[in-house]
């Protein structure tokens, strides 16, 4: 079937179709769908409606605020399901240690509540309705304790109340929630102006593109030769996205998704340039990194296609450190059992293979104090998206 | 009555895991059995999503010893934790040891019983009795 693909990014869009795929830095003056028809609108005007398929990530998608009882279960599971609906921005509070965290001041798109299993009770006290008080949010659900949800329903006003994401064993059930996201997610991208608008040239759900990769990874074997397991680093011009094989991590989330995501939200290469340069700065292994790739500090004010490339190489490496048991974070992956590293987005237009392998062996050697020497794949025609975004004609 | 357990720090004995699981079902308890490999935060972690009220942790291979002793800081962590009562047995250090010492040790660590290579029946025996005399049971 003959269709047109357009992912809409935060500082590209490109465009496939049956012939061939363009890129296109994004005018940041103009509306999204003025700039993509004043770019390729010979390329749209041969598509019918039905047949135009679009993804985004230009706007950011919605943030987050998670409220949870613990660390290794409640917290744990609303982040990773939220990470998996395509969301980036999460910040999350343990319940226990309310009083503790400062009120964010920005609108907030979505709170969660979440803690104990069903069969728990007397969880949540009157503190969580001042705390609730003064926050500013759009929207609020309990994905909790059975027993709590009554309760809660009375003193929170709109609170939406869906099934526990904590099973009677402890195990996590996504569905619910997952379903829940994604639809606030596309209601959100309707509501935008700039989105909302792409509707006139598609008669087809505008889904985000993170969503759309995590689709796609149970099919990459169709147009790559990765072997498992493998991690897909997309790293883009406002965040950078981990997608990894749930091999690599001694977790206690069983799930029957292969695969899940991770986000760093300030780690990408033009939007986030000035973070991505801060966290490279306060590394202990970039000036020896620097000097690897034979340059200087001064290269972080380069506004050239090299000052690109090394920042593109910086967050590699960091992405990798963040990952790694070197650091303790949210995900440790066991880095050391890959066989291959997928690299997807903006990057693989930017850095060859060569450059790319120069990173991950220093990382490597550096961090992990190994040889191992992963398979490096770059999707450089962007088909991990086109693959996603064709869904279940793959596998007929 | 709920139970939390499972086997401390990088310690891989299932089947002592197992056996302990089927006791204190049979005994009627409702078991969250967190498995081998478990870490401490954990274990208090599914004490507080479960609203369990004993927690039981068992060693095989010496590992608790290390673990032991950030017990009363990460307990103190949490703030609703002063009634649970805590349990750990099998074999408590590396190599063999004198039960004497090693169990007021234990006590000290954090924990209210101590069982260092006694067989499982007898301590399961004495965490029922210890819950009676609490008036939890």
């Amino acid at each position: 079937m003959n269709r047109l693909l357009i992912d809409v990014g935060s500082t590209y869009f490109k465009v496939s179709s049956q012939e061939n795929i363009e890129q296109h830095f994004r005018d940041f003056n103009k509306d999204i769908l003025d700039d993509l028809k004043f770019k390729c609108s010979k390329t749209i005007e041969c598509y019918k409606k039905d047949d135009v398929y679009i993804c985004s990530s230009a706007n950011g998608g919605l943030s987050t605020l998670i409220i949870g009882l613990t660390n290794s279960f409640s917290l744990k599971y609303a982040k990773n399901i939220a990470f998996n609906s395509g969301i980036n921005i999460i910040e999350s509070v343990m319940y226990q240690n309310l009083a503790d965290y400062s009120i964010p001041s920005d609108l907030i798109d979505v709170v969660i509540i979440v803690g104990g299993i069903n069969t728990n009770k007397d969880i949540f006290k009157d503190d969580l309705y001042e705390y609730l008080k003064m926050l500013n949010y759009s929207n609020i659900v309990f994905v909790g304790c059975e027993n709590e949800a009554q309760k809660l329903e009375k003193n929170i006003q709109n609170l939406v109340i869906l099934p526990n994401i904590i099973d009677e064993k402890l195990h996590i059930v996504e569905e619910n929630l997952k379903e829940y996201l994604t639809n606030l997610y596309q209601l959100d991208i309707e509501g935008k102006e700039d989105i909302k608008n792409l509707y006139e040239i598609t008669a087809n759900q505008i889904y985000s593109t993170p969503y759309i990769v995590n689709k796609t990874l149970p099919f990459i074997h169709i147009k790559f030769g990765v072997v498992d397991p493998f991690i897909l680093i997309d790293i883009g011009g406002a965040t950078t996205d981990i997608h990894y094989s749930k091999d690599l991590v001694d977790d206690n989330i069983v799930t029957e998704n292969e695969y899940d995501r991770l986000v760093f939200k300030k780690l990408g290469v033009y939007k986030s340039k000035e973070s991505l340069i801060f966290a490279a700065q306060n590394n202990e292994f970039v000036y020896e990194l620097l000097s690897y790739l034979k340059v200087t500090e001064n290269i972080f004010s380069d506004e050239s296609q090299k000052g690109t490339k090394v920042l593109m190489q910086l967050a590699i490496f960091l992405v990798l450190t963040k990952m790694s048991h070197y650091k303790q974070s949210y995900i440790n992956l066991k880095l050391l059992s890959i066989n291959s590293i997928v690299f997807t987005g903006g990057i693989t237009k930017v850095l060859s293979a060569s450059e790319i392998e120069e990173i991950i062996s220093f990382f490597y050697k550096k961090i992990l104090n190994s040889q191992h020497n992963p398979m490096t794949v770059l999707d450089s025609n962007y088909d991990i998206w086109t693959i996603g975004v064709k869904g279940d004609d793959n596998v007929n | 009555m709920k139970v939390v357990t499972g086997v401390v720090g990088n310690d891989i004995h299932v089947v002592a895991n197992r056996l302990i699981e089927l006791s204190l079902n049979a005994r009627g308890f409702e078991v969250f059995n967190l498995g081998v490999n478990t870490y401490l935060e954990e274990f208090f972690d599914a004490v507080v999503e479960t609203g369990a009220e004993v927690l039981l942790i068992s060693s095989l291979n010496g590992e608790a010893e290390g673990w032991s002793r950030e017990i009363k800081l990460l307990k103190a962590s949490y703030k609703n934790l002063d009634n649970l009562v805590m349990m750990i047995g099998g074999n408590l250090v590396v190599g063999s040891g004198d039960a004497d010492e090693i169990v007021p040790k234990y006590k000290n660590y954090g924990f209210d019983l101590v069982f260092h290579q006694v067989d499982l029946n007898t301590g399961l025996d004495t965490l029922e009795e210890y819950l009676k005399q609490r008036g939890m049971r």
